[in-house]
């Protein structure tokens, strides 16, 4: 490139100051960038701002303590010989739990807030559709509703503010993606979850 | 309420204040992406990296007037990232075949948009075959408009070195140009 073009292209010379051949090139590249400015789009998606709301308000969200966690209910499966194992083992945890641990949560620690997201699918002919995401543990325990019986199935469902993967189950054996997700992301076995962006509630 | 102010609120514990830095910043943020990565989906999970990121680092950022120019800084340093990762290289066939084939889709269409799109996709070649520094620096001077005193604010290098990536990109550009004569 020459230099008067160069200097021009900096913005340290005018196009009226470039000889011909240079100015036919500068307009070149005026064509060139506007070409380029013009292909693209010009906002960032509109679920950004929830989505990094979400997110932020998860890595936010009061963690569960050992004790929560010791008091959560919840199903243990287990021989009779690993019992008496395992009640020996309990009395040594509970000696060696920190004194904070065993004096219970902090006082005033905020409640876990919970939305309510209604979830649809247009899905004529099945008997039963429920939704699974890790907000159930991949279980299908949310069951969608078609009162009218026109094959739209929908309902509501409580969920923490955050990021969210889900399917939907027909039939019990039929794991489908929501056409209609905000976004997607790949399971890491070829098929593709729906993603969810849970705001939390504005603040007052 | 001045940048400043906000983080501020946001660092006295006003997480949620952080959403008026999302509204003022996220638009700016992904045009940058969008132009350094070319494909929306990918601009818009850096520009989601870079907001959260953001929040997370709050407290580093030496001059709250100019977080935006701070945040800036992480999305150009994420995209550059990138593009330098093996992934994109992948990613990189993937997009120039999908614009190929969007290409050939639209030969049934007028000659002229079919030319118009040929060269959309010649252009896109190029710039791919820039470096992540040189790309940067043609986007911010070229397509962004900035001065280089504003690149230097934004990217911490010489004016020297910023005008040199610039002049390479140009180069490389170049051969493109003849069908803009």
């Amino acid at each position: 490139m020459n230099t008067e073009l160069n200097e021009y292209m900096d913005g340290d010379r005018e196009l009226e100051d470039l000889s011909p051949e240079a100015r036919a090139e500068a307009e070149a590249w005026q064509r060139l960038t506007s070409e380029l400015k013009a292909d693209e789009p010009g906002q960032a998606p509109p679920w950004m701002e929830n989505a990094v709301m979400s997110q932020i308000a998860l890595a936010n969200a009061p963690k569960e303590s050992v004790f929560d966690w010791l008091l959560r209910p919840r199903t243990i499966r287990l021989s009779p010989l690993t019992s008496l194992a395992m009640a020996a083992a309990a009395v040594l945890v509970v000696a060696l739990l920190p004194r904070e641990a065993a004096v219970g949560p902090e006082s005033g620690s905020p409640a876990v807030v919970q939305i309510l997201v209604e979830f649809s699918l247009e899905a004529p002919g099945a008997t039963t559709v429920a939704v699974a995401g890790d907000f159930s543990g991949w279980e299908s325990d949310f069951v969608l509703e078609d009162a009218d019986g026109d094959g739209i199935w929908t309902g509501r469902i409580p969920i923490t503010p955050g990021l969210h993967k889900y399917m939907f189950v027909i039939d019990g054996t039929e794991w489908v993606t929501d056409p209609g997700a905000q976004r997607y992301a790949d399971d890491g076995f070829g098929n593709r979850n729906a993603v969810l962006a849970v705001a939390p509630p504005a603040a007052s | 309420m001045s940048d400043a102010e906000v983080v501020r609120e946001i660092l006295g514990g006003q997480h949620e204040m952080y959403r008026v830095l999302v509204r003022r910043y996220q638009d700016i943020l992904y045009r940058h992406a969008y132009r350094m990565v070319g494909q929306p989906d990918d601009a818009s999970d850096i520009v989601q990296k870079t907001l959260v990121s953001g929040f997370q680092k709050l407290n580093r950022c030496r001059d709250p007037e100019r977080v935006g120019s701070w945040l800036f800084r992480i999305a150009a340093n994420l995209c550059k990232d990138y593009l330098k990762s093996p992934r994109r290289a992948d990613l990189s066939l993937e997009g120039a075949s999908e614009r190929l084939a969007s290409v050939l889709a639209k030969r049934r269409g007028p000659d002229a948009d079919v030319e118009q799109e040929e060269l959309k996709w010649r252009v896109q070649q190029a710039l791919e075959r820039l470096s992540p520094e040189q790309r940067e620096a043609f986007v911010l001077k070229h397509l962004e408009g900035r001065s280089y005193g504003e690149m230097v604010t934004l990217l911490g290098a010489s004016k020297s070195a910023l005008k040199m990536r610039v002049l390479r990109a140009r180069e490389e550009l170049q051969v493109l140009l003849k069908v803009y004569r």
